[in-house]
């Protein structure tokens, strides 16, 4: 190992070259992700951080994290696979939308359009990797007391967590309850809203063992093109020809 | 990065560019979304603080949107979150695009600001102790019940705290300590001491034994989690204003023996005592080793914890560093280590008998380090610290290990020296240790002059006196058995302890064995430790950059000279005394109340803070009944190991006769109370958070009102604030007219009406750094950064924000530097500045004890015999008399261990849902070849049954009767004969059960009652009866030496 101290967290490095690629043309730039399993401590924060930062309801989840038992005692290991949407070179979920309401946008990343969305379906079936949800209307805070004046009480909690409107594509949508999303088919999106600003996806922020490399595909120079040629790549389901482009290091 | 890079870079973000074509139309269909709602970039938008959804207190930046928190993530400022973390200067705007990571508990604190099972208002028990049946009542009648006291349920007079805080003279209670103290050490007779103090009499809580105290100690107030600024408070309202010494924590239920072992190995010698340890303990400086041997340690998932000390491990790994992590279950850490050294939980002592063995023998100790035997010879050496390894030892007849042994052993006569006081002279007695030659040498420990070395494995009569020296008595003891046997008491396979032992000695100093409760928490806890920490001091890794490291902090109290604000003066202090409800830092065989072997409960000389003594005590009216018991978030029902017998003693109103909480719902412990205060969370409040043996910068890290409080307002000396400890505190306080509160609490013109009263001259103390030339004071905010703190407070109700009283309360000069210090959620050192030619900057620097010379001296309460002095090897489980517990003849055949799931912190997450989807329950976890052997399926039903809970079942009086039933988890991560259960699950209270407020039921939610809490099967010690196993020097209560049985039902 390196006798000197870190002298940079991945995440500055990473933030650092998302404002590269964000000061070049947009259509130039091709965003993918790399997660190195090796680094994965399976704290499951991607997963929550997402849930928080989406305002995604119960059963909808953009990046579960898979948890596996490998082995026989004592030679046992456990393995973790974050699942985020693999934002497909040919992703089966567009084709399969008979409004036109999801599709690649210019940097490979598959959007919805939850004001055409009509909620068929049809895309959760379509994906090979599980990674479309649809949005059942729930709220965490249901069936919870209300018990008003005496306790906090669930109008209050739903208030503080579930009332607010989704800040997914930077869009003014209805407070929650009141259309759109509810009823859609929701998937992960590289949290494009926080990307327009300069912000690294939240699974990205959130990931404590810096298993999580985004950037530009296209920029030679940073880190994510740099893991992407490690020997240790692979993709999920290669076989199904989706070509993801979200990489995973063994 | 080079800073100005960094800056350029970052220039180009901001809010501008939501607007340039990244959520364009093509993006999207519609044409608006090209103006993004999204704020979370924005500074004004934000508060730093701290976390507190586990004990780590990561750095956050709370999101605000509409006046509600939208989001939490990490702090880039604080060294938790990133390694090396954003320089400091950098500009908020730039901050505010930066977010750092948090563990999951962290992202979902928003669940537990907005917890629907909150309570808003103060709630009095309108049943019988623990029926969960309230009635809400105004806060100003709470404090007059509490204070006034009075026939207040219906059930016979209770005394309030006015009639039990009954001495409020600091003069009369100094005077009645004093003379206490000469009854107890003979000086004057119990006859003389009554006719001195007659009239005074009236105040002690037993005239015939004035060594108990005050009737004041009557009045006990415990805490679980409680952190700076808090902490100071309770201090002064319990010990200086109320006089009562019954103030106290809950260490030993986390790693109490960790933290006093690290006091006894601290101790110095001062004026002819070993003296002035700390209450601490050293990690390893975790992201600098180039081994890291975590023991009993789970630093993935708990461990003070994911964001500070995961990522570090994570990038050592990704370097080539090795990991190796001794641990009955294979944790996420342990699976992603080079080697998982499955032991038996009780073999963790022997294990660390094995490797000091492995390593003296082979000659892989650092001998240069432990031949020194000052300071003067550290200090030759470039060493920061020194050890006892070659001080000689007397020993007595039968060869046993006694005191040290010292020049006048040798016919020297001792020195005169005046004591630091100037209040006359101390006796020096120097050490000795042998040179080369076998010559003595005397020494001063502490003489930075003079170097003395002496040889380390040595054993003879130097002038005829039988003597060893430290690491000849350690090395003794560990070749007392064979290094095969040592590791099959651990239940781990040679090859393996010999290939770690390599590796832990192959890397000169920066390798670190970096220990947790896994080593602390059983009845041998205490010498798990020292053992452990002696492998560390073995390869001299103390203050190293690799090695072990220990917490630094800002100061904040101002109690030194230079500093802007004393926040401990008091106008008339009062300083409790006498004898603790848990019989801390006291002798037994020197009380009055000394009656022969055993005592009626374990006196504990070398540690405090013993969570499972209070309530058992006060249960046993030993030494003395309590009369109030006042809890701060703290549930000791819950958490700690047979926690059934303490809702067994809460449930009996004569015991205790009131009984307050602090909580922020009415969680398993509070359902015994009389009264529950509302709390408001950490995101509403103030704390000065600390830090962690593992962070080498020195941090002054601030948790500071982030969201607009939700409890009701009430009204303490004229101000307006939420109902939560502090007004509670000062609420009574004002009631009872205590010295300290209100008007001049801290000296002329310096008030204590509000909690800002306190915490805003703290801010000022900790900005002004410790330099009392205050060359260390933070750069003043600039007019933008002043804007910043305005705009993201400006939800904020009065009741806990007034920029205009803030800055009068901490002075026009040092407000921009608060302002700073606010915007960044505390200060920081950088990390680079955190390390200096190889070893570390904020120095622990003083010598390493390894013998303990005070335990010679002290008598065990339960056996009358000395202790232990060093870290040798005990075998375990023991009652408190000592007499070996074998549950498993009995048919127990399981050792029952537990964890934290990343998902969890023991008793106050399970409201916290986005948790649930990853693990919505804990399950009873089995070995495969134990579920095999027993015949149980993944999924079975069974009931957790131990000797001392036979039929599986929290008894909870009139709450009912629960079960230890859970699912059956097989796994082969597991060493068989192990059992294990994540703690945080399987509630009853806390939102999860029956509850009635005002008549109305309180709809519970079964999510939270989800899976198994299995801490009422942990094992009663069978001579105390009412309280867990105990480990009698470090204080632990123990987690992982009960035998269980599982039935399937």
């Amino acid at each position: 190992m390196s006798p000197s101290l870190p002298s940079e967290d991945l995440l500055v490095r990473m933030h650092r070259e998302l404002a590269r690629a964000l000061a070049k043309d947009p259509d130039k730039v091709k965003w993918v992700m790399v997660i190195d399993l090796a680094r994965c401590i399976g704290c499951h924060a991607c997963a929550v951080a997402c849930v928080s930062e989406n305002k995604l309801p119960p059963g909808v989840v953009y990046r579960p994290v898979m948890e596996e038992e490998i082995g026989v005692y004592p030679n046992v290991r456990r393995r973790f696979l974050p699942r985020p949407c693999m934002q497909c070179e040919n992703p089966p979920c567009v084709a399969v939308c008979p409004v036109t309401a999801t599709w690649k946008n210019k940097q490979g990343v598959t959007v919805i359009d939850y004001d055409r969305c009509i909620g068929c379906r049809y895309c959760l079936t379509a994906c090979p990797y599980g990674a479309r949800c649809s949005d059942f209307a729930g709220f965490y805070t249901n069936a919870t007391a209300e018990a008003d004046g005496l306790l906090l009480g669930r109008k209050a909690a739903a208030k503080g967590y579930e009332d607010a409107a989704t800040p997914e594509y930077g869009k003014a949508w209805p407070p929650r309850g009141h259309g759109s999303p509810i009823g859609n088919a929701r998937k992960c999106h590289f949290c494009q809203h926080r990307l327009a600003v300069g912000q690294l996806p939240s699974c990205v922020t959130s990931c404590i063992g810096r298993a999580t490399v985004f950037g530009d595909a296209n920029d030679p120079a940073s880190y994510v093109r740099e893991c992407m040629g490690s020997p240790r790549v692979f993709r999920l389901k290669e076989e199904q020809g989706t070509q993801p482009n979200v990489y995973y290091l063994a | 990065m080079d800073r100005r890079c960094f800056i350029k870079t970052s220039a180009l973000l901001g809010g501008s560019l939501a607007v340039s074509g990244w959520l364009r139309p093509d993006s999207l269909a519609d044409a608006s979304a090209s103006i993004s709602t999204y704020t979370g970039n924005m500074p004004e938008n934000m508060i730093f603080s701290a976390c507190q959804q586990c004990n780590t207190q990561c750095g956050i930046k709370v999101k605000i949107k509409d006046g509600q928190v939208a989001k939490i993530d990490g702090n880039p400022f604080s060294p938790w979150t990133m390694t090396p973390q954003l320089p400091y200067a950098t500009p908020m705007a730039e901050a505010a695009s930066f977010d750092a990571s948090l563990c999951p508990k962290g992202y979902a604190g928003i669940q537990t600001l907005y917890d629907p099972y909150r309570i808003v208002k103060v709630l009095k028990r309108a049943g019988k102790r623990g029926e969960n049946r309230w009635k809400s009542i105004p806060f100003e009648q709470a404090v007059a019940e509490v204070v006034a006291g009075g026939d207040l349920f219906g059930e016979g007079h209770v005394d309030g705290l006015n009639a039990i805080i009954a001495c409020r003279d600091p003069k009369i209670a100094d005077a009645l300590q004093k003379d206490a103290a000469d009854v107890a050490a003979k000086k004057l007779t119990l006859e003389e001491f009554k006719a001195k103090q007659a009239v005074n009499l009236k105040y002690l809580i037993d005239p015939d034994h004035p060594d108990l105290g005050l009737k004041n100690n009557q009045f006990c107030l415990n805490w679980g989690r409680l952190k700076g600024g808090r902490s100071e408070l309770i201090r002064r309202f319990t010990d200086f204003s109320c006089g009562s010494y019954n103030y106290h924590g809950h260490t030993t239920v986390c790693q109490g023996s960790l933290y006093f072992s690290g006091k006894a190995m601290s101790d110095q010698f001062v004026e002819g005592k070993f003296t002035d340890g700390s209450k601490f303990y050293w990690q390893g400086d975790t992201g600098n080793a180039e081994f890291l041997l975590f023991v009993g340690a789970s630093p993935f998932e708990a461990n003070y914890g994911p964001p500070l000390r995961a990522g570090k491990i994570t990038r050592l790994q990704h370097e080539g560093v090795k990991v190796a992590v001794v641990d009955p279950r294979c944790s996420k850490a342990a699976s992603r280590a080079w080697k998982w050294l499955p032991n038996k939980p009780d073999g963790v002592g022997a294990l660390a008998q094995a490797m000091i063995r492995w390593i003296i023998e082979n000659k892989r100790f650092d001998e240069r380090y432990l031949k020194n035997a000052n300071k003067a010879a550290a200090k030759a050496d470039n060493e920061p610290t020194w050890s006892q390894a070659c001080w000689l030892v007397k020993l007595d007849g039968s060869g046993k290990p006694g005191p040290y042994l010292r020049g006048s052993d040798l016919g020297g006569t001792p020195e005169k020296r005046p004591k630091k006081d100037g209040k006359g002279d101390w006796d020096f007695d120097p050490f000795v240790c042998l040179d080369e030659a076998g010559n003595p040498v005397l020494f001063d420990p502490n003489d930075d002059k003079t170097v003395a070395e002496g040889q380390l494995l040595w054993s003879g009569e130097p002038s005829g006196v039988p003597a060893k020296t430290v690491l000849q008595i350690y090395w003794e003891e560990a070749s007392a058995k064979p290094l095969a046997e040592w590791c099959k008491l651990a239940g781990l396979s040679e090859v393996d302890v010999v290939e770690v032992a390599r590796e832990f000695t192959s890397h000169g100093k920066r390798a670190v064995a970096d220990l947790h409760r896994g080593v602390s928490q059983h009845t041998n806890g205490f010498y798990n430790v020292v053992a452990w920490y002696t492998v560390n001091t073995l390869i001299g890794n103390h203050d190293w950059m690799g090695g072990l490291s220990k917490a630094t902090n800002f100061n904040y109290d101002g109690a030194s000279p230079g500093k802007p604000y004393d926040c401990t003066a008091h106008p008339a202090k009062l300083k409790g005394w006498g004898v603790s409800i848990i019989r801390h830092q006291t002798a037994y065989d020197k009380s009055t109340l000394f009656s022969g072997y055993p005592a009626k409960r374990v006196w504990y000389p070398f540690c405090s803070d013993i969570y499972q003594e209070v309530i058992p005590s006060a249960g046993d009216g030993y030494p003395y009944p309590l009369k109030c018991l006042m809890l701060y978030m703290g549930t000791p029902v819950y958490s700690l190991p047979a926690g059934h017998e303490i809702a067994k003693i809460l449930a009996d109103p004569k015991k205790i006769p009131l009984f307050i909480t602090s909580d922020i719902t009415v969680g398993e412990t509070s359902i015994f109370a009389d009264y529950v205060f509302p709390d408001v969370t950490y995101l509403e409040r103030w704390e000065f958070v600390g830090s962690h043996p593992s962070m080498t910068p020195k941090v002054g890290a601030i948790r500071q009102p982030a969201a607009a409080p939700l409890t009701d307002s009430c009204t303490v000396y004229g101000q307006q604030m939420p109902i939560c400890l502090e007004s509670m505190l000062l609420g009574l306080a004002e009631k009872m007219g205590l010295a300290g509160f209100g008007e001049n609490a801290f000296g002329p013109g310096r008030h204590l009406r509000h909690m800002d009263d306190l915490y805003l001259p703290m801010c000022a103390n900790m900005a002004y750094g410790d330099k009392a030339d205050g060359s260390e004071k933070i750069p003043a905010a600039d007019k933008t950064e002043m804007d910043i703190f305005l705009a993201a407070r400006k939800h904020l109700p009065a009741t806990v924000f007034d920029a205009k009283r803030w800055e009068a309360l901490v002075g026009p000069e040092l407000w921009p530097s608060v302002v700073a210090m606010l915007n960044r959620g505390g200060r920081f050192q950088a990390y680079d500045k955190a390390y200096k030619d190889g070893q570390l900057v904020n120095k622990y620097g003083k010598m390493v004890g390894l013998y303990f010379e005070n335990m010679v001296k002290a008598k065990d309460s339960m056996t009358g015999k000395a202790y232990l002095p060093y870290g040798g090897y005990l075998p375990s489980p023991l009652d408190c008399t000592g007499k070996p517990l074998d549950d498993a003849a009995a048919g127990y055949d399981l050792t029952m261990i537990t964890y934290k799931a990343v998902t969890q912190t023991k008793s106050r997450t399970s409201g916290d849902y986005w948790l649930q989807a990853p693990y919505p329950e804990n399950f009873v976890e089995l070995a495969a070849a134990d579920a095999a052997r027993l015949g149980f399926k993944a999924g079975d039903a069974v009931k957790i049954v131990s000797a001392s809970n036979t039929e599986g079942v929290w008894d909870l009086g009139p709450f009912g009767k629960k079960f230890m039933i859970g699912k059956v988890r097989i796994l082969e991560g597991l060493r068989p004969g192990v059992t294990a259960f994540s703690l945080g699950h399987g509630h009853w209270a806390y939102g999860a059960g029956q509850w009635q407020i005002d008549g109305q039921a309180i709809t519970p939610d079964p999510r939270r009652a989800t899976g198994v809490h299995g801490n009422a099967a942990m094992r009663v010690d069978p001579v105390l009866k009412n309280t867990c196993l105990v480990d009698k020097v470090g204080g632990s209560a123990v987690f992982y030496q009960t035998q269980v049985k599982l039935v399937k039902v």
